[in-house]
């Protein structure tokens, strides 16, 4: 069972890319696995399984992919939207793509992720963590690259009516990009709102999730996804790491990546041809 | 480092600890505290510096009569508290005894004593609450497990671990509060260990949480560390090991099964019974869901202590 996912990594992908994707870096704790529980196999079998999503059903199209720091830590901020994580899961093959060596998004999600069962494994293993004060902390000390969506539940969860609305950003983000020096790099997604179009929500308790989604279609939509990364924002400029305790100066920080945010989803909106195209 | 003196001396951690010791030349005697008869104990070390003790820690007066007797007589100036009930079924007043009063007792005649300084105790991170909503590397700040429903081989070890814990800054000591990961030997109480002796383990169905386990050789090196210093406070004592619970399972060389979560405390439940076996599947349901690894920086920067050595699993194939 260990080696199942290397066993379908190399199935699935080539060896030029296997090779690649060796290159990814990785704090080894002796098992092969990082102290999150990150395995590259696991990886790279995601890689694998994902990239007809990514390249053939929602033929992903990004812009700005040199704005991704090569190196250190950084914060990739991104609306969130369309009922599952797929606009997560786009961002994560998108970065593992266009980084040399590839980078692994560590995904902050939310804290009811553990609870999944499988889903928690398969999260766990390809680098998703839990979105808590220390995993993140831990994360940023140890030079990695995060994505948070700092919308949080209610930006996958407002509707299709309410699409590319951006909701309240919460300020958790900036606070850790002030306290630990990093930069936060604006991420817009267009096309994730049309792919599951939530009419309604069903209020439950399961293993933690705030609600069950009813989409329109039981199936996802084939829209085309765009990406779009800004330029990186050094929202610690002219602050003391000490100003992350500062609640007046988060919300302007967190407002200021809400704008740049909303400005890349504008930009992208105009320019987009068509849901399909 | 001057005379220490070690409680638990019996136990595979009390032995290696000893020797460990003695190895150190600089070190003067060791007085060491057990509840078996001396010849019942073939792997001492034979040493001029070890002075072995039979006494029951849980007679208040034997203990009050030793350390100002012979450890004071012998100049020890540090206590290394490792004895505590390492067998979970076991429940009681004399478990607590040994578990909690012991360690009150020994830290207040400690603090009047004239020639000790230093107090480590050995405690374990199972103190701490591992749970979805907590994060996966844990601080010393990390939330404490305190629930009334609690076993009491968890609620002593609670219980023990703050009386030290709150000492700290307040007692003339200078206290070392060591909280170990999975200490992964035989005969050391511990759960994985017992999980692992069957020739099959049962685990959670969909889920494999990160663990952390810590060979005896780096928890001796950490109490030495510990002994050594002046360092105050609460330190976590991670491991070299920080692999998921299958490939524990594997490693051990043991078959899995993987089965809903429900099924497996009543499946332990009836081990327990049957078989008089330790490990609780109920005391390990947090663990054995939600990841859980131990932040060992501050040991890292006040003790100097960084775990080198990889836990033994064959150890529990043989077991």
């Amino acid at each position: 069972m260990a080696r199942l996912p290397g066993m379908i990594a190399r199935r699935v992908l080539e060896e030029r890319e296997l090779r690649r994707l060796s290159r990814m870096r990785l704090r080894d704790t002796g098992h092969g696995y990082d102290p999150l529980g990150l395995s590259p196999d696991w990886v790279a079998m995601a890689s694998g399984l994902f990239r007809p999503l990514y390249e053939r059903y929602f033929r992903v199209v990004s812009q700005g992919a040199e704005n991704i720091p090569a190196e250190g830590a950084a914060i990739l901020a991104a609306n969130h939207s369309g009922m599952l994580p797929i606009d997560g899961v786009m961002i994560y093959m998108d970065v593992l793509r266009k980084t040399h060596p590839p980078r692994v998004l560590r995904v902050v999600g939310d804290l009811f992720i553990p609870r999944l069962p499988f889903i928690s494994t398969f999260f766990a293993r390809t680098g998703v963590v839990a979105g808590s004060r220390g995993n993140f902390r831990h994360l940023l000390v140890e030079g990695e690259l995060l994505l948070v969506f700092p919308e949080g539940t209610p930006g996958i969860g407002k509707g299709y009516r309410r699409r590319y609305e951006l909701q309240r950003f919460r300020v958790g983000h900036a606070e850790l990009a002030i306290r630990h020096r990093v930069p936060v790099v604006p991420v817009a997604v267009i096309g994730a709102e049309e792919v599951l179009m939530q009419i309604a929500r069903v209020e439950a308790k399961l293993f933690g999730i705030p609600y069950l989604p009813i989409p329109l279609l039981p199936f996802p939509l084939p829209a085309r996804i765009h990406l779009r990364y800004g330029e990186p924002m050094h929202l610690y400029e002219g602050t003391k790491p000490e100003d992350a305790d500062d609640p007046v100066l988060l919300e302007a920080a967190a407002a200021r990546v809400k704008e740049a945010v909303g400005a890349l989803l504008e930009q992208g909106l105009a320019e987009r041809e068509g849901v399909f195209k | 480092m001057s005379g220490v003196l070690v409680t638990g001396a019996t136990t595979p951690l009390g032995l290696a600890l000893i020797e460990g010791l003695l190895a150190e030349p600089e070190l003067l005697p060791i007085l060491a505290l057990g509840v078996e008869p001396e010849s019942s104990l073939p792997r001492l070390p034979p040493s001029d510096r070890l002075h072995y003790r039979q006494v029951d820690l849980t007679r208040a007066r034997a203990v009050r009569a030793l350390l100002y007797g012979e450890a004071k007589e012998l100049g020890i100036h540090a206590i290394a508290h490792c004895a505590r009930h390492r067998r979970a079924g076991d429940r009681g007043r004399r478990v607590y005894a040994l578990n909690v009063e012991c360690t009150r007792q020994l830290l207040h005649l400690a603090e009047r004593h004239p020639s000790i300084r230093r107090f480590v105790l050995r405690s374990t991170a199972d103190v701490y609450r591992v749970a979805a909503d907590q994060p996966v590397l844990i601080d010393e700040q990390h939330p404490i497990r305190i629930s009334t429903r609690m076993p009491q081989w968890l609620r002593d070890r609670v219980e023990a671990d703050l009386l030290v814990s709150t000492a700290v800054g307040q007692s003339p000591l200078s206290i070392g509060v060591l909280r170990f990961a999975e200490l992964f030997a035989p005969e050391s109480g511990s759960q994985l260990f017992d999980f692992l002796r069957p020739g099959v383990c049962f685990r959670p169905l969909g889920y494999d949480p990160m663990l952390h386990v810590l060979s005896l050789r780096d928890a001796v090196r950490a109490l030495i560390l510990a002994l050594r210093s002046d360092a105050h406070g609460i330190f976590n004592i991670p491991g070299r090991d920080i692999l998921p619970l299958s490939a524990c399972i594997r490693l051990a060389g043991r078959r899995e099964i993987v089965l809903p979560g429900p099924l497996l405390s009543p499946i332990y439940g009836l081990r327990r019974f049957a078989l008089r076996a330790q490990f609780s599947y109920g005391m390990n349901e947090g663990r054995f869901h939600f990841s859980g690894v131990l932040d060992g920086s501050r040991a890292a920067e006040e003790l100097g202590f960084r775990p080198r050595f990889y836990a033994n699993f064959d150890e529990a194939r043989a077991g």
